[in-house]
């Protein structure tokens, strides 16, 4: 098959999946689940023949234009590079897994085709992003998959809850949105060019024509799609969603879709603004791991996790390192979805009962899927030997090398996080059953617990670059090399193994002891409530910005409406439609169905042309 | 003559009447345009006449039949009374 | 002597229109509107149209009024309602028409308006010939039927058309009507 073709093939069967289900297969699960996952193995096979053949050819890319209007033009293009194959690799692949377990995660639901078709949007808008070959395009796409999270995280219709969090997901995602469109107006005004090839190549050309602002307006979108603060606020909300769902989208892809499109712009950020953006990242790490002390919904926890994972991503971003966010961000997809759908398993076998403190003694109920959590778990952590720890430590030893106070609040920040995995594990599947839910919980089908293991897998094996197939994964190996070549590199190297290691190990150990194993309140709360109270309130960002948009934003939208309502639909529209009817009813008067009055105004009318004859001449 | 003619269609009710004031302004032209034709020293204007003529006279058939259609549906021939499409 | 003859018959058009759009009963109408006819076809005579003249006399005086009696008689039209309109509007009409009456007479009759005979044209620009010369005047018919057939045959056939059209369509809506006796 030719190199394009099976991009297109990749961008369309999913698609073509959606729509058919959209139009002939609402009342029809059965041929949902067929066609979604038809269409997701269809996706995987095509990625895997494009990297092949862009392993042959070099970078692929088609165009087309869409938009012309005068001198400007929009083209509709793919573009295949290594960072896009190495994401297309596994957003399909993960895609993949998850359309498996969510057959069988959503056996008995009521709207199971709805669900599958917004899979299937899903992969392709997602898989949109990754191909797009210019900004504008990337745009259409970005808003694609938040329309896709929208529908998805609202999918349980019936629940205000989700009904709410889908649009704060989406409202708030349109607000980065606002300032990605404006970037790219800027961008296109600057550059004259919204292709990434073409962008490259002029500031590689000239330096100078690097803009700040440009960058930062276009990080606006990353902001609100990765969930930085301060439009953080929606994720964990988002979790109202079914967790197949969580792990696609929030764990996985489309928030990681906010730092690989900071990856493909690189090129644009001057130096100045990294620092910013590093600092960024570390705040949300930070403050997502203390949150996360203070929930108590399984998949909250995960949520702020992934919250404290992308600030890690972002703040490698920051620190110059481009190749080593993807890298955490492959790494990061890998066991953050498998720790999702370890939930998701458990929370179907508990019979949808979320809370930790209810659970308990899972372990033994249930094997394989704790065996896969722990893994995804201790993947997350940073063990040594594990996905997450190459990337975990090439992240702080990046840290280390540039700022120590970035290193160290990183390093706390794994403290952190293992803190509150070992609280989520020790109280959820050690000890004994909290509740009859946890009781008579039973292990998962074949179809939830194969992704899990082949996630599992891949967890433990993501990190071994040399083993990556096809070449994929180019643009971390250069990073990599960037930092052994690093001064002081093996010092900081040791050093930073050293205090991984020992912060996860205290972080768990830690955990244990405080919280013991399946306890059924959280203790923290009980011995010190008011810090509970402080970790719980998330700094208050929600009342911040609800009272924000009851206060004063509905008091501009009540003015504009009544200046709708009165000026434009009143003035004008009525207004219009009244001068129309008034003038048909002076016309009116015209018919009067008398012979005479027509001749006369014949009359009237010839005068008036012969006066205007003899005028003119 | 045309300016009588016009006045008759103008005044009269009845629409025969009516009908033969147009004819009379048709006359007129017929007269204005056979002058012309023959200041000008030239048969165009005769021609054209001629085919007035013609086309008037076809024009007075189909009138007439209407009229005497119309008043057999109405009853009536005059136009003040032939308002049916009065606003 | 031509000049008394143009005004004499001039003068019977004109009193004949004015009886005819005068006269309340309509049956006399149509007989003024017979001598109108006659005396323009006299006045055409004068303007040595003869075949016109006679063409005017056999189809407009002959058949085209008697046509009219016919349907006059037919309709039996009474005579006792009020002829004329005498409202707001019949007033400003005739106010109208008499404002049309005296334009056109003052635009008629001012000479200044009246574009030169294309005689003298012809003779300086030889190009005008082609253009705006029509067939050169003669009082035979010879001539007349000579142009229908030439210059003007498109006209010519297709007024025929039109005379069948009209023959058509008047025995369409009479038998129209008799149908729904």
């Amino acid at each position: 098959m030719e190199a394009t073709n099976s991009l297109l093939l990749v961008l369309f069967a999913p698609l073509t999946a959606a729509c058919l289900i959209a139009f002939f297969c609402r009342q029809r699960p059965q041929a949902a689940i067929a066609l979604s996952l038809s269409a997701a193995g269809v996706i995987f096979i095509a990625s895997l023949m494009a990297t092949l053949q862009f392993t042959r050819l070099g970078d692929l890319s088609a165009s087309m234009e869409w938009l012309r209007l005068g001198d400007f033009v929009v083209n509709m293009g793919l573009f295949l590079d290594n960072t896009a194959a190495t994401m297309l690799m596994m957003v399909s692949f993960v895609g993949l897994l998850i359309h498996v377990f969510s057959v069988g995660y959503m056996r008995g639901d009521a709207a199971t085709a709805r669900f599958f078709g917004g899979l299937s949007i899903f992969m392709f808008s997602m898989l949109g992003i990754v191909l797009a070959d210019n900004l504008v395009m990337l745009f259409v796409f970005w808003e694609l998959v938040g329309f896709s999270s929208y529908m998805l995280i609202g999918h349980y219709i019936a629940k205000d809850e989700a009904a709410q969090a889908s649009k704060k997901a989406f409202i708030v995602n349109r607000v980065g949105d606002l300032g990605f469109l404006l970037g790219i107006v800027f961008a296109y005004w600057h550059f004259g060019t919204t292709e990434l090839t073409e962008l490259a190549a002029l500031i590689e050309l000239n330096p100078a024509l690097i803009n700040g602002t440009i960058a930062a307006l276009l990080m606006c979108g990353f902001i609100g799609k990765s969930a930085q603060f301060p439009l953080h606020v929606w994720l964990p909300d988002a979790m109202a969603g079914p967790t197949p769902v969580s792990a696609l989208i929030h764990a996985a892809t489309m928030v990681a879709a906010g730092v690989y499109f900071l990856i493909r712009i690189v090129c644009l950020f001057p130096v100045e603004l990294l620092p910013s953006i590093a600092w960024l990242g570390t705040g949300v790490a930070l403050y997502a791991g203390f949150c996360a002390f203070a929930q108590s919904d399984i998949k909250r926890i995960l949520a702020y996790s992934t919250l404290s994972q992308l600030g890690y991503m972002a703040a490698v971003f920051g620190l110059g390192y481009p190749g080593l966010a993807l890298f955490h961000l492959i790494t990061h997809a890998f066991f953050k979805a498998l720790l999702f759908l370890g939930a998701g398993s458990v929370i179907h076998g508990c019979h949808h009962e979320q809370n930790i403190f209810k659970m308990g003694g899972l372990f033994r109920k249930m094997p394989m899927t704790s065996g896969t959590f722990l893994i995804g778990l201790l993947a997350l952590c940073g063990v040594y030997g594990l996905s997450g720890f190459y990337s975990k430590d090439a992240i702080l030893i990046a840290a280390g090398l540039h700022s120590n106070l970035i290193f160290f609040l990183l390093v706390l920040g794994a403290l952190l996080t293992a803190g509150y995995m070992g609280r989520l594990f020790w109280i959820a599947f050690l000890g004994r059953p909290n509740s009859a839910a946890a009781e008579n919980a039973h292990e998962s089908g074949p179809a939830m617990l194969l992704p899990l293991i082949i996630l599992a897998l891949l967890s433990i094996a993501g990190g071994w670059l040399n083993l990556w197939p096809l070449g994929l994964g180019e643009i971390i190996q250069d990073d990599q090399a960037r930092l052994h070549a690093s001064v002081a590199y093996d010092a900081m190297h040791k050093k930073v193994v050293i205090a991984g290691s020992v912060a996860c190990l205290v972080g768990l150990l830690l955990a244990l002891l405080f919280y013991r194993m399946g306890a059924q309140k959280d203790r923290l709360q009980t011995l010190a409530a008011p810090v509970y109270a402080f970790l719980e309130s998330r700094l208050w960002f929600d009342e911040l910005y609800d009272f924000y948009v009851q206060k004063v934003q509905q008091r501009v939208a009540l003015l504009l409406s009544f200046l709708d309502v009165s000026i434009l639909k009143g003035l004008c529209m009525r207004g219009s439609a009244g001068l129309v009817a008034l003038v048909s009813l002076l016309l009116r008067m015209l018919h009067t169905g008398n012979l005479h009055n027509y001749v006369a105004w014949f009359l009237a009318g010839v005068l008036l042309l012969s006066a205007f004859v003899f005028a003119c001449a | 003559m045309f300016a009588i003619g016009f006045l008759g269609v103008i005044l009269r009710k009845n629409t025969l009447v009516l009908f033969m004031s147009l004819e009379l302004m048709l006359n007129a032209v017929n007269l204005a345009l056979v002058a012309f034709s023959r200041y000008n020293n030239t048969m165009d204007g005769n021609l054209f006449v001629f085919f007035i003529i013609t086309v008037a006279a076809a024009e007075v058939a189909v009138g007439l039949a209407i009229i005497v259609a119309l008043y057999r549906k109405r009853q009536t021939v005059m136009v003040d009374e032939l308002k049916a499409l009065e606003n | 002597m031509t000049d008394l003859l143009f005004y004499f018959f001039s003068l019977v058009a004109l009193g004949a229109a004015l009886v005819m759009v005068l006269n309340p009963n309509a049956v006399g109408g149509a007989m003024a509107m017979i001598v109108s006819f006659v005396a323009t076809a006299a006045l055409f005579v004068l303007l040595e149209a003869y075949f016109l003249a006679i063409i005017q006399v056999l189809v407009y005086a002959g058949a085209v009024m008697v046509l009219f009696l016919f349907i006059i008689m037919l309709l039996d039209v009474d005579k006792v309602e009020a002829a004329y309109r005498f409202d707001r509007i019949g007033t400003l009409a005739a106010v109208c028409g008499f404002v049309l009456l005296a334009s056109m007479l003052v635009v008629g009759l001012s000479s200044s308006h009246l574009p030169v005979p294309p005689t003298e044209l012809v003779a300086s620009n030889p190009d005008v010939i082609s253009q705006s010369s029509g067939i050169p005047f003669t009082s035979s018919s010879k001539s007349f039927g000579y142009s229908l057939f030439t210059k003007y045959m498109l006209p010519f056939q297709l007024v025929g058309f039109l005379l069948l059209a009209a023959m058509l369509g008047v025995i369409v809506i009479s038998k129209r009507a008799a149908q729904v006796d």
